[in-house]
């Protein structure tokens, strides 16, 4: 069946890449000649807030920029106290891909509130949607920093995970990244689809 | 909605880009404004991609609204961008041009911060619009950002107007596709339509004067702007940029901007008048809607204005009763329209007990040494509008009183007046601060014979809202080195007696020159010195760690607020307080603040 469009949040927090994850996505989608809204919803201007990305691809005209809690097909998170926040915004079939990544938040470090008592990763999988998680020690190499390409491998794995073509991909990616950084970009590409092919085997 | 011409192909923008790409289509002549969230990259993309309009930063918003009345009134097509709360700034320059002659097309682009999205208050721009009586405009997508800026500035020259463009935090940051020709070349257009171009109270005292009287030299000074606005709200009818969308007759619902989407996906089949022009009403296409369905809504991001302005025609309509405003709604979403116009569907709630992201400063932050030196020395202090005013926040406490950009120089100088003097509560201001209005404050503390302390930061741009330049930064659109202004002397010339200039990181050389200055009895300023460690990326020195058998986990350290300090839990469940090695810059902060010398290169 053809795919005539998906709902995808994209979260982390600042710093992350994240506005070019959804940049590289859009040029993916739109050279399928599908329609586009993004809407990227940015906290206050300081380091280290939340990031949300709404990505909506359609074969028809997007309306909303914003979508509807209920209606995501794919949460894409890059930091797992972010990807809390969006669990209730998946659809029952919805797929989450989340990386153990996780950033404290100030008003817990500072004690003006309490963590949750919880493992967040168990609450993640615990969502009852189909998960995906990234684990980042488990993927830890000393030539290789996944925590700074996160939103590369995050893109190799989503390709990887929806059977996308990852030398358009790869494509997209020299395009649209500076010249000194392809290498590095590659490598973190390629790393993405192996985890991602050992994960979905 | 999307003009399709044989040339022209589809560009993703988002609505800041789509401004500037309007602005270019429009062939405007000058650009001018002052930085603000969401609206700040319109100017950005302005300068970056059409070298043909002339852009400038202004020291402030007033001063860039007046720039570009006067470019208009030589007859080039001007803009103005600033955020609404920068408008409460110019909102005197904008009374003056209300109502008077227009030559060259004159458009305010505001950015309202619906649900203080990038953090700001609620302001709404539109009751400037309902104050001064000029019409505003709103876009849905980049589309229309694109297209009402060139309908703003023909609205202008044909109703003698200036034209507030709103566009919201969710315009501005939303990306979708643009119809642009790429064969599109720029012209520039020159109007000179009015010899003379008067406030109101000129004009209106003329008029008094003229009653009866033709005579050339009073006429010309005479603007019939009530008689314009009257003719634009009757077009405006007919006008392609309001949509009257009739479907069901049971639920008809007004709406502008992105809620016009929120509404069209969740209601399907309700009738919607969509209004691309908010101010002034069309009332016959009000009266049709309201005539074909049973019942009758606004839906509109900000305050209630449609909504008061669609009573006072007579009309009957629910709006607010049903979609309470701030602070209950911060912003429309499709949810909240779901919620109260669709009660059947099925509710979701987000997971209980996520902790909250206060804000927090970069790393290795100039204003984190201040924020330490003022909270470890029990020193009083307001902040300004920068990015210090991190300090006012619960984990921090450094600041006791914080209001707008600008004001805390006269902050300061009033509680000390009231005071007698007797304790030195000082002020601390950005660069961007300073020069923007808080230059006022200090002059008038000099010759009201103040005897206060101003903490003055210099980091070389205006931080928060990205880097942009200032007077004092050492580049820009415009930078000449010879024109840069220089801070200390520029206080000097003011009048100010005691002056020095500290850098940042020299922490015990810092804490005392503010000691020195609060408690020398004259008025004294101390300039700290440091780049923005965002914009210019300082050079990575050795970075700390914490000593886990030294640290007693006192959390002075997390409570200097720096991003690269952190309380973790580890494998074993047990808490940690440690540094960030990916954030952490080695300033060298924290390590002045632990007692235990557990924070070590």
């Amino acid at each position: 069946m053809q795919d005539t469009g998906k709902n995808i949040i994209i979260a982390g927090v600042g710093g992350q890449g994240i506005l070019l994850f959804s940049n590289l996505l859009s040029k993916y989608y739109m050279k399928l000649g599908y329609e586009l809204k993004i809407s990227d919803v940015i906290g206050l201007g300081q380091r280290g807030g939340g990031v949300e990305s709404h990505f909506r691809y359609s074969n028809e005209p997007v309306l909303s920029p914003f979508i509807k809690a209920g209606d995501v097909d794919y949460l894409l998170s890059f930091e797992q106290t972010e990807t809390l926040r969006y669990l209730h915004c998946l659809k029952d079939d919805g797929v989450i891909f989340s990386s153990n990544f996780e950033l404290s938040t100030s008003s817990v470090n500072t004690r003006l509130e309490k963590d949750m008592p919880e493992s967040k990763t168990e609450l993640i999988t615990k969502s009852g949607n189909k998960t995906f998680i990234i684990d980042l020690d488990e993927n830890k190499s000393l030539d290789f920093d996944i925590s700074k390409m996160m939103n590369i491998v995050m893109l190799a794995f989503y390709a990887e995970f929806r059977g996308y073509s990852h030398e358009e991909m790869i494509e997209i990616v020299k395009e649209s990244v500076p010249a000194k950084f392809v290498e590095g970009n590659i490598k973190a590409y390629e790393k993405g689809a192996m985890i991602a092919r050992a994960q979905l085997a | 909605m999307k003009k399709e011409s044989k040339s022209s192909t589809m560009k993703m923008l988002n609505g800041n880009e789509a401004v500037a790409r309007g602005a270019f289509e429009a062939g405007v002549k000058v650009a001018s404004g002052f930085p603000g969230t969401p609206s700040t990259e319109v100017m950005d993309y302005t300068q970056q991609r059409y070298p043909d309009i002339y852009c400038e930063w202004s020291t402030n918003e007033k001063v860039g609204l007046e720039v570009a009345i006067g470019a208009s009134f030589a007859g080039y097509r001007s803009f103005a961008v600033m955020k609404t709360v920068g408008l409460h700034v110019a909102a005197d320059a904008l009374g003056g041009a209300a109502g008077s002659q227009i030559n060259g097309g004159l458009v305010l682009v505001v950015g309202d911060d619906v649900g203080r999205i990038a953090g700001d208050d609620y302001n709404d721009v539109r009751h400037y619009g309902n104050m001064f009586n000029i019409p505003v405009l709103e876009p849905s997508d980049s589309q229309e950002a694109k297209d009402l800026m060139i309908k703003a500035f023909e609205i202008s020259e044909e109703y003698s107007t200036p034209v507030i463009l709103k566009i919201t935090s969710v315009i501005c940051k939303t990306t979708s596709s643009v119809a642009i020709d790429e064969n599109d070349t720029y012209k520039v257009k020159c109007r000179q339509k009015y010899s003379v171009s008067f406030s109101k109270v000129i004009m209106t005292t003329m008029m008094m004067n003229a009653k009866g009287s033709e005579h050339p030299k009073l006429t010309k000074c005479f603007n019939d702007f009530p008689a314009h606005i009257k003719r634009l709200a009757a077009d405006s009818n007919d006008f392609e940029i309001n949509r009257l969308e009739l479907r069901g007759k049971k639920i008809g619902i007004i709406t502008a901007g992105t809620p016009y989407f929120y509404t069209k996906e969740v209601l399907p089949d309700a009738s919607i008048l969509k209004l691309g022009m908010v101010m002034p009403l069309p009332e016959n296409m009000i009266r049709e809607l309201a005539a074909h369905v049973d019942q009758l809504y606004v839906i509109e991001d900000g305050h209630d204005i449609m909504e008061k302005n669609i009573k006072d025609l007579g009309i009957s309509v629910i709006g607010k009763e049903l979609f309470p405003k701030f602070p209950e709604m911060m912003r429309f979403t499709p949810d909240i329209i779901e919620e109260k116009l669709v009660p059947d569907a099925p509710k979701r709630i987000l997971m209980e007990g996520i902790p909250f992201r206060l804000p927090v400063s970069c790393a290795g932050c100039s204003h984190l040494f201040i924020s330490q030196i003022l909270k470890k020395n029990k020193i009083k202090a307001a902040a300004d509008v920068t990015c210090g005013l991190i300090g006012c926040f619960p984990h921090m406490e450094s600041y006791s009183l914080q209001k707008c950009m600008g004001s805390s120089i006269a902050l300061a100088h009033g509680y000390n007046v009231a005071t007698d003097h007797k304790e030195n509560f000082v002020a601390m201001i950005g660069d961007g601060g300073f020069w923007a209005t808080g230059i006022n404050g200090l002059m008038n503390l000099i010759f009201n014979d103040s005897q206060s302390t101003v903490i003055i930061v210099d980091n070389s741009c205006l931080a928060m809202t990205g880097g942009q330049h200032i007077a004092s930064s050492e580049f820009g659109f415009n930078y000449k080195p010879e024109n840069k202004l220089d801070i200390a002397k520029v206080c000097e010339a003011i009048g100010v007696k005691d002056i020095v200039t500290v850098d940042a990181y020299e922490f015990e050389n810092l804490e005392k020159s503010i000691l020195n200055a609060v408690n020398a009895k004259t008025n004294s300023i101390v300039i700290v010195k440091k780049p923005c460690v965002t914009k210019f990326k300082l050079p990575k020195s050795d970075i700390y760690h914490i000593d886990q058998d030294l640290c007693t986990q006192c959390r002075k350290c997390i409570n200097i607020g720096c991003l690269a300090i952190e309380s973790k839990k580890g494998k074993d469940g047990k808490v940690e307080i440690v540094i960030n090695e990916d954030l952490c810059v080695g300033c060298g902060l924290c390590s002045t603040a632990c007692k235990f010398d557990a924070i070590i290169l």
